[in-house]
């Protein structure tokens, strides 16, 4: 901790130094921008280009600019989801100046647009980040929801055991499962329960999703290790939309969305009712087995008969916005309840038919956010919750196994549930989470900013059925503190680092087995502190062609839920150390406008990690259950790339792919008899993990077709994985290797808008090959299947 | 024509290249396997290596040639597994048990061109405690689970593999005490009765306290109805943890119940938690029952502590109608739990109570696994884990001693056959 201690009294003196006095204020450029049919734009970037000057528009769509200096200048205008404007002027002696802008909507494809951040210098400096940010406003119509949106990313991949609401896998680069933390509006999302997951965010609550690749900016405050993703929801002070959508496998989501604010006085009130289910019935090919596990015939058409779920939500948050006190001063209640059958276990070897898991989440919230609070430059901001979750793991159904046809066979055991020993454990979690920022932007060459993350989770377990189970009646508790600091110098116009310092701190009552000769547990404590650091760094060569550099010793903490198992499918592990690693990126981004109607983008990342302690799921032996435990030593080479292309508003095109090869370097393993032992699998690939895959996505978009004020639009998705091995790649016969076939997934939709987008229908065919799809230990994915989707928005 | 259509054109064409190379190959590959694998050789091993990010091991089976020289790798070659799987030999095949969330079992044996062929998929929640055959046609399987309340065997036609009869019994039968749970030792079917050793153990501290007498429960076969436990107190419980050879038979159908009682293989008294070792009860030894009878001989009793310095484990009737076995010789009280060692081997004859250590044979750890033991000719092979590495060992058993052979890279003794 000493160290550390040096490290940021080091970082504030260097930024105390650096404090050079402001340029005299010479000019002010100021007007207002609003959309194509009259509406105010809040939140537009207003940038000088080349000059470390910008803002963005207030509510009521206006902006201001000073310190402009004589001279020519290009102002550049940009608004995710809308045409990019562009305009040159000379000051010479005025003292004002008024520029009013009129954005026009872009086409339908999905936009990434690099948040280089030079238009909001008072926000958060994260420009030497790298980050991806994808504008949901071209894809509110469509059936889509937060993870499918996700999933067309660059570097991405979710991997996913069954339909709607079941678990899922997220990897960014590499990073997989919890290295890549994700945040709702900066709030962790781990804190709201398992109602409140990606794959049940209707795509119309959602603003747009930052994807942070490798390093994650100090503001985020935690410790991520791979990337993050912050889910940024509907921020907009008044609207309503409504939303309804029904699709194969009976699959109904329904979503009602709005917000109201008296412009006087700032009060606001805004909230959101999501409800989605599916039964998931849809076919996979299983083996068919009679009582006695006799194979009677294999890869047979059936279709999924326990997997039904439901997740319903509401959420009201009020407060004011935009006042003297504060930017933003919510409060918020979210209830939220989701029911899951469980079809498989890890494989699809077994098959369930009365499994499930229930649960009930009450969330309170608190957001404060002020800008130049009492001085200019000083933000401060304050997100905090307060969640209780009540889960009930059901495994009730003794001395019955189901086959794929949903036939039953039966024993005399009243003590064998299906999936092992019979349970019913209730478990009552309490987690608080908070998340507190300030920064101080000392000019525009200097800033600082604090982060502190606090976590305390509890839980009280009880399981109706094993009594006995003394682990159930042994403390559950984590405490998380995450301290970060971050010093941004902008060297030249150029050139843009940040530097930043991490302390982490952990500590752990659970309980472990007493020995390794007895499953009998006792409490143990674990306490973790450590620091990390790093550097990120950006760099213009060309106008369009900019550098990106980072590097960052990065800890993880261990999650409640890899400490202390899910209740169902996760174990417990409490011997779970914190997961280090070297990270290293270099990437670069190619911009090129070959006139006014043919735009393209390049872009490349390479990867390199050195992770010591990987936190990985393991699968149990002969048991549908898995538990995260640490590989003590591997590698991650990785690169990806991008490329995208527009024509107009008319036709877009991109396409991404990414390669990773993640090795296992541990000299041993560890047997529970003969202890340590030679590795014969070091320098092999990391197995059942893609390492080669990509995706193409192309859009057309036509405007007043058949009537004025509408908008039609088609969009082809195209996501591919090669083939990969589910064990080691260089033992045993090849024909005789267990893989994951090479897949290919091919989704169409159409879309229609009336009056300006105000009423909507969409259309989509996903899987329209009707591909055999498999992801974890070959788990089947949905075949084709189609959904409608109807949007009202005012 | 518009610039801007022909530059659109342009593009157009580069992005078809783009996603042409993304999408390099569309074969349907499915993934189905051919289930023949063919390499060279009368002797067959499995070897594991462990999967990186998992507890599980691959297991790689395939047939070999030379046991006696260089190194045997599973590069390139062998079947497939990925879990948890044992594997044994019956006659010429070789059943592997086991799987990720289930259990299956698969048979392989060499056809005529020499080649190993898969056969059979039968799959059950339960995990299989061990797999004997009954007679010319009947493999028999029994599942014990220490927190079960029933204990599941199960008939599989030997030759195609299928399972034929599933039966339950009640652990109930056994015992009724509470938290008592049952860790299976060695089955055999000798005659119309199918024995099974167990010993008795917590069903989460793993502690045994039941250690005053030995167990044999008796099952009428082929119905597989319980018929009585059959106790005797000269010894403590029959078998231990994971050797699964508790039970013998021998050509005749007599069946020998070896007793080891010790730390090494998983007896643990009550106490033992506070890190003191307490003698057994009851002394380590072999009894008899005779063929065709189902109670424990009163006249035959070996005394292995006395006449070999030691208790005897993974032991193995060999086809001269001796035995194959492993000899621990270190004091109970400092034994270390579960270790499985350190042994050291040696052929016995259990009518004249003779004991042979075999010369040239390191001293070893069996890591609680079943061993692995063939016979060619006038030699027996077994493997051993040495500091550097796992060996194959030519032993002859006429002259007691040894031969290391080549060098098997795997995680552990995971199969070693003769076809």
């Amino acid at each position: 901790m000493r160290s550390l201690t040096y490290f940021f009294t080091l970082l504030g003196l260097l930024s105390i130094l650096c404090v050079q006095a402001q340029e005299k204020a010479l000019t002010v450029i100021s007007g207002r921008i609003i959309s194509e049919t009259g509406e105010a734009l809040e939140g537009v970037n207003v940038v000088l280009e080349g000059e470390f000057n910008g803002t963005t528009t207030s509510s009521n769509g206006s902006y201001k600019l000073t310190n402009v200096k004589k001279g020519d200048h290009k102002l550049k205008i940009s608004y995710l989801g809308y045409q990019t404007i562009e305009k040159e002027f000379k000051v010479n002696n005025s003292d004002a100046l008024e520029f009013n802008f009129t954005l026009s909507e872009s086409s339908a494809e999905l936009e990434e647009v690099e948040l280089t951040g030079k238009s909001e210098i008072r926000k958060i400096n994260e420009q030497a980040y790298s980050v991806t940010s994808v504008s949901t406003k071209n894809l509110l119509n469509s059936t889509a929801d937060a993870q499918q949106v996700l999933d067309r990313v660059p570097g991405v991949r979710i991997l996913q055991e069954g339909g709607l609401g079941s678990n899922y896998t997220f990897s960014l680069n590499g990073f997989k499962g919890n290295q890549v933390k994700f945040f709702l509006n900066g709030i962790p999302m781990d804190s709201y329960g398992s109602s409140f997951n990606l794959g049940n965010i209707p795509v119309n609550s959602i603003e747009r999703i930052d994807v942070y690749n490798g390093v994650v900016p100090v503001w985020l405050g935690t410790d991520a290790l791979g990337g993050a993703v912050n889910i940024i929801t509907n921020q907009k002070n008044d609207y309503l939309d409504v939303s309804y959508s029904l699709g194969s496998f009976n699959t109904h989501k329904a979503s009602v969305n709005g917000a109201y604010t008296n412009n006087k006085s700032g009060f606001t009130v805004r909230g959101n009712l999501n409800y989605n289910y599916s039964d998931n019935n849809y076919d996979v090919l299983a083996d068919i087995r009679d009582g006695n596990g006799n194979l009677l015939e294999d890869n047979v058409e059936v279709e999924r008969f326990h997997d039904q779920y439901q997740s319903a939500t509401a959420q009201v948050e009020t407060g004011f916005v935009e006042t003297s006190f504060a930017d933003q001063l919510l409060l918020g209640l979210i209830v939220a309840a989701d029911d899951n059958q469980l079809q498989t276990g890890s494989t699809m070897a077994s098959v369930f038919g009365a499994v499930k898991q229930e649960s009930e989440s009450v969330i309170s919230t608190l957001k404060y956010k002020k800008t130049n609070l009492l001085t200019e430059g000083l933000d401060v901001s304050l997100n905090a919750s307060y969640n209780n979750t009540r889960t009930r793991n059901i495994d009730t159904l003794t001395g019955i196994t189901y086959n794929w046809l949903g036939e039953t066979f039966s024993s005399n055991s009243q003590t064998n549930g299906e999936r092992g020993d019979a349970s019913f454990l209730e478990q009552d979690d309490q987690d608080v989470n908070s998340q507190f920022n300030v920064s101080y932007l000392f000019n525009e060459k200097h800033s600082l900013s604090f982060n502190q993350a606090f976590q305390y989770f509890d839980r009280d377990e009880y399981d109706r059925v094993r009594l006995e189970e003394n682990e159930n009646f042994l403390p559950k508790t984590l405490t998380k503190n995450i301290f970060g600091l971050a010093y941004k110098y902008q060297i030249s116009k150029k050139w843009t680092t940040t530097l930043f310092g991490k302390a982490y701190a952990l500590n752990v009552n659970s309980s472990e087995a007493e020995s390794n000769t007895s499953d009998d547990m006792i409490p143990v404590k674990v306490n973790y502190s450590d620091v990390g650091y790093g550097l990120a760094t950006s760099y213009f060569l060309l106008k369009n062609l900019q550098l990106k550099a980072s590097y960052e010793k990065a800890f993880r903490l261990p999650t409640a839920e890899e400490f202390f198992g899910n209740g169902i499918t996760v174990l417990p592990n409490a011997n779970l150390k914190p997961e280090q690693s070297y990270n290293f990126n270099i990437g670069a981004d190619f911009s090129y406008d070959l006139d006014n109607d043919n735009h393209f983008k390049l872009g490349g990342t390479f990867i390199y990690r050195d992770t010591k302690d990987l936190i990985f799921t393991m699968v149990s032996n002969n048991r549908p259950t898995t538990n995260f435990d640490n590989l003590s030593k591997t590698k991650a080479v990785g690169i990806e790339g991008t490329f995208a292309y527009r024509w107009k508003n008319i036709f877009n095109f991109s396409a991404n792919i990414t390669y990773q090869d993640i090795t296992d370097e541990a000299d041993t393993f560890f047997d529970s008899y003969l202890g340590d032992l030679p590795n014969p699998s070091k320098g092999a690939r990391i197995p059942n993990t893609p390492y080669l895959f990509g995706g193409a996505t192309a859009g057309l978009n036509f405007q007043n077709v058949f009537l004025e004020e509408t908008d039609l639009f088609f969009n082809y998705y195209y996501r591919y994985t090669q083939e990969y091995f589910l064990s080691l790649s260089n033992l045993g016969d090849p024909n005789e290797k267990e893989i994951i076939p090479q897949q290919s997934s091919h989704s169409v939709e159409l879309g229609y808008s009336l009056s300006n987008g105000k009423y909507n229908i969409s259309l989509e065919c996903r899987n329209l090959t009707d591909a055999n799809l498999y992801d974890k230990y070959r788990l089947q994915k949905a075949g084709r299947a189609f959904y409608i989707k109807l949007r009202y928005q005012l | 024509m518009n610039k801007s259509i022909i530059n659109f054109s342009k593009a157009l064409a580069f992005c078809f290249v783009v996603i042409t190379a993304i999408s390099c190959s569309d074969d349907d590959d499915n993934g189905t396997k051919e289930g023949v694998s063919c390499n060279d050789g009368d002797f067959g091993v499995t070897l594991s290596a462990p999967i990186p990010g998992s507890t599980e091991f691959s297991y790689y089976t395939f047939s070999v040639d030379d046991v006696m020289s260089g190194t045997i790798t599973a590069e390139g070659v062998g079947f497939e597994q990925t879990g948890y799987y044992q594997f044994t030999q019956i006659d010429n095949t070789i059943y592997s048990l086991g799987g990720l969330d289930n259990t299956n079992v698969v048979g392989f044996s060499q056809n005529s061109g020499g080649c190993l062929e898969e056969f059979g998929d039968v799959s059950f929640g339960d995990q299989v405690s061990d797999f004997v055959k009954a007679d010319d046609n009947t493999l028999v399987s029994a599942s014990v689970s220490r927190t079960s309340d029933i204990i599941t065997f199960r008939k599989f036609n030997q030759n195609t593999l299928a399972a034929t009869e599933t039966i339950e019994v009640q652990v109930s039968d056994i015992t009724t005490e509470p938290e008592t749970g049952l860790e299976y030792t060695g089955m055999v079917i000798s005659g119309d009765h199918l024995f099974l050793s167990y010993y008795k153990m917590h069903p989460t501290n793993f502690t045994t306290n039941p250690t005053d007498q030995a167990e044999v429960a008796v099952y009428s076969y082929p119905e597989l109805e319980f018929q009585e436990v059959i106790t005797d107190d000269r010894v403590g419980p029959i078998g231990g943890f994971g050797t699964k050879t508790g039970l013998l038979k021998d050509a005749a159908g007599n069946v020998y119940a070896i007793s080891h009682s010790n730390p090494a293989n998983g007896f643990i008294q009550n106490n033992s938690t506070d890190g003191v070792i307490s003698e057994p009860v009851q002394p380590a030894g072999v009894l008899k029952i005779n063929a065709g009878e189902t109670s424990f001989d009163a006249d035959y009793f070996f005394d292995t502590v006395s006449v070999a310095g030691g208790t005897f484990s993974n032991a193995q009737f060999l086809n001269n109608g001796k035995l194959f076995v492993d000899v621990n010789t270190q004091a109970l009280t400092s034994q270390v739990f579960w270790s499985d060692s350190p042994l050291e081997s040696a052929i016995v004859d259990l009518e004249t109570k003779s004991v042979d250590f075999i010369q040239g044979f390191p001293e070893h750890t069996r890591g609680g696994r079943e061993v692995s033991l063939i016979e060619d000719g006038n030699n027996i092979y077994t493997t051993v884990t040495e500091e550097n590495g796992i060996f194959v060992y030519q032993i002859d058993p006429q002259n007691f001693t040894a031969t290391k052979g080549a060098e098997l890279q795997t995680a552990f003794e995971s199969g070693f056959f003769k076809f």
